[in-house]
């Protein structure tokens, strides 16, 4: 709810627009004081107009609250999950990585995270008709292990993956996708130092704008550049928690998948 | 002069972006080759088992116990690289950090004859070689290492190639056991990992580091029961035995090759030679024989593969079962 729909006279109205509170919050901040002077008005009249902000500024966040009940239901309704491939894998995970969530992948060198984020970054994109997301990925490399061949192989299994669904079900949908389309619908950054980390992260918010199609992030790995390059460690966590904060924001308002290794 | 002068604004944008780190533009996937590049070890079976080679881009660190043949595979891999990119190689210099011993000279000339690439030049002209002591120093020569290999891009054969021989020298030695230093140790792991692989990308280098092993106390897998990579536990000699440095210095690096070597006691029977005089004619050999093989032990474009190999004169070589 905006200044310009609050039930005052225009004139108060216009008064405050003009002496710069324009947004509820603004107004219900500032003391009556503060106010009569802003507007040059009497001290009554201020308090007058600070009762009936704060009053809609209640009104418009509990307007905004929902139900424990509404959020299931939402959930179970549109809360899209990003399949692993493996049927066990996808079990545990109540089917899949799920999108307006931040997961995280951690396991001893070799295990395997880089390669089920490869995946993901593929499976991502399997198309709606086959039940997938048909979204596109961003992959921010920081240690350098995403090697495109791998990528490729990945992809072109996929592909053959949606011939035999194809073939099982004798489903009339054509396969479009070529393994290079996949390929080239991947967004990959590749990260030298924990300013550019920082840096691309900010940037990603404007980035999933433009991109609405994005439905997954993969960062591998968050840790990396935060191992070293750090003395004061109470900074590093100030800073590691302002990223967590930044991509669960991100999932939450572009219902996407963030997934850091 | 007015040229100069062009091709400076001209390179105006490139060197602000490589001043500022990579441009905040995503890199398409299909501007650069589907593979990533390789640099032969100069064996066809070996290179089959690694997929061509020594990945550019990334950190690939060799680990074997002493006299397994990983410095024998350093120094072939630097004449290697040398040749053509027709023959699987980066045409490249190489530059060779060694901490151990003093530099086999005479091995990587001895090696030279069989590698190669052109007669017009001596192959071990191409090999920069450069003595680190301990950490600090090697932080220090970082910058200069960098501009070195930024000015060596004009040459014939540009740099392409670092061998660290063996970073696991450098690590051992210089920290104790306590609380404090292994923190400090594994700080300066990320730092220096992070440094390669900058330089790795910016350069499109291959990065070749060598790591020693340690003897496995305790009955169950890998570090701290952890197990690391495709082989449960690694043997060498008949030993269990992980790679050094710990689980930390694993995170650095992104493919881990593993040298394992064991005798075989071969027993043959001589034949009697002398029929019949004496009786006891018949004399058992003992031959022995060093079996050698290579393992990958993790890498992102990898699955378990390994291969056996064998040092002669002429180099290293894989052969097949």
């Amino acid at each position: 709810m905006e200044v310009s729909k609050l039930p005052i006279s225009a004139t108060q109205r216009g008064k405050l627009i003009s002496a710069g509170y324009t947004s509820l919050s603004s107004i219900c901040s500032a003391s009556s004081s503060d106010i009569s002077r802003d507007l040059k008005i009497s001290e009554t009249e201020a308090v007058e107009i600070l009762k009936v902000a704060s009053n809609s500024w209640c009104q418009s966040i509990l307007n905004c609250t929902q139900t424990a009940w509404d959020m299931l239901q939402e959930e179970q309704e549109s809360l899209a999950r990003i399949t692993t491939s493996c049927a066990d894998l996808d079990n545990i995970l109540g089917g899949g990585i799920g999108c307006r969530e931040v997961t995280e992948i951690g396991g001893v060198p070799g295990i395997g995270k880089t390669q089920l984020g490869i995946q993901l970054a593929v499976n991502v994109q399997i198309p709606v008709e086959f039940g997938g997301l048909g979204g596109k990925a961003i992959y921010i490399d920081t240690e350098g292990s995403f090697m495109v061949e791998r990528a490729l192989q990945i992809a072109e299994a996929c592909v053959e993956d949606m011939l035999e669904y194809n073939r099982f079900l004798r489903n009339d949908c054509q396969v479009k996708t070529q393994p290079k389309d996949i390929l080239e619908n991947i967004f990959y950054f590749r990260i030298c130092s924990y300013t550019e980390q920082s840096a691309v992260i900010n940037y990603l918010d404007k980035f999933v704008s433009e991109h609405k199609d994005v439905k997954v992030v993969i960062i591998d790995s968050i840790a990396f550049h935060f191992r070293h390059g750090f003395v004061d460690l109470a900074l590093r966590t100030r800073v590691l928690s302002g990223i967590a904060l930044k991509l669960m924001n991100l999932a939450k308002k572009f219902s996407l998948a963030v997934r850091t290794i | 002069m007015e040229q100069t002068i062009s091709t400076h604004i001209h390179l105006a944008p490139i060197l602000f972006w490589s001043l500022m780190g990579t441009p905040m533009t995503p890199q398409n996937l299909l501007d650069n080759p589907l593979t990533t590049e390789k640099c032969t070890v100069g064996c066809p079976i070996i290179d089959r088992c690694l997929g061509g080679g020594i990945p550019c881009n990334s950190i690939t660190e060799l680990v074997a116990e002493s006299g397994s043949g990983k410095t024998q595979f350093c120094l072939q891999l630097t004449l290697s690289a040398q040749l053509p990119s027709s023959h699987g190689g980066l045409s490249a210099s190489s530059l060779y950090l060694h901490t151990e011993f003093p530099f086999p000279m005479r091995r990587l000339h001895q090696l030279s004859h069989t590698f190669r690439p052109s007669n017009d030049h001596n192959p071990c002209d191409y090999v920069f070689v450069q003595s680190v002591h301990s950490v600090d120093q090697l932080l220090d020569i970082m910058p200069k290492i960098e501009s070195f290999i930024k000015n060596s891009s004009n040459s014939r054969l540009p740099i392409r190639l670092i061998v660290i021989d063996s970073i696991a020298a450098l690590f051992r030695s210089d920290f104790d056991n306590t609380m404090d230093d292994l923190k400090k140790r594994s700080f300066l792991f990320f730092k220096i990992s992070g440094m390669l692989k900058a330089m790795a990308v910016g350069f499109g280098l291959a990065v070749l580091v060598t790591n020693q092993v340690v003897d496995l106390m305790e009955p169950n897998e890998g570090v701290n029961g952890l197990r690391v990579g495709n082989l449960g536990c690694l043997y060498s000699s008949g030993r269990p035995i992980c790679p050094a440095l710990g689980i930390a210095w694993a995170n650095c690096v992104n493919s881990r090759l593993f040298l394992s070597r064991n005798e075989d006691f071969v027993v043959r029977e001589n034949q009697m030679v002398n029929g019949g005089v004496g009786g006891s004619g018949s004399e058992d050999f003992v031959c022995r024989r060093t079996r050698r093989s290579l393992h990958v032990v993790f890498a992102p474009h990898l699955a378990d593969t390994s291969c056996e190999f064998e040092i002669t004169r002429e180099g290293v070589f894989g052969f097949e079962r």
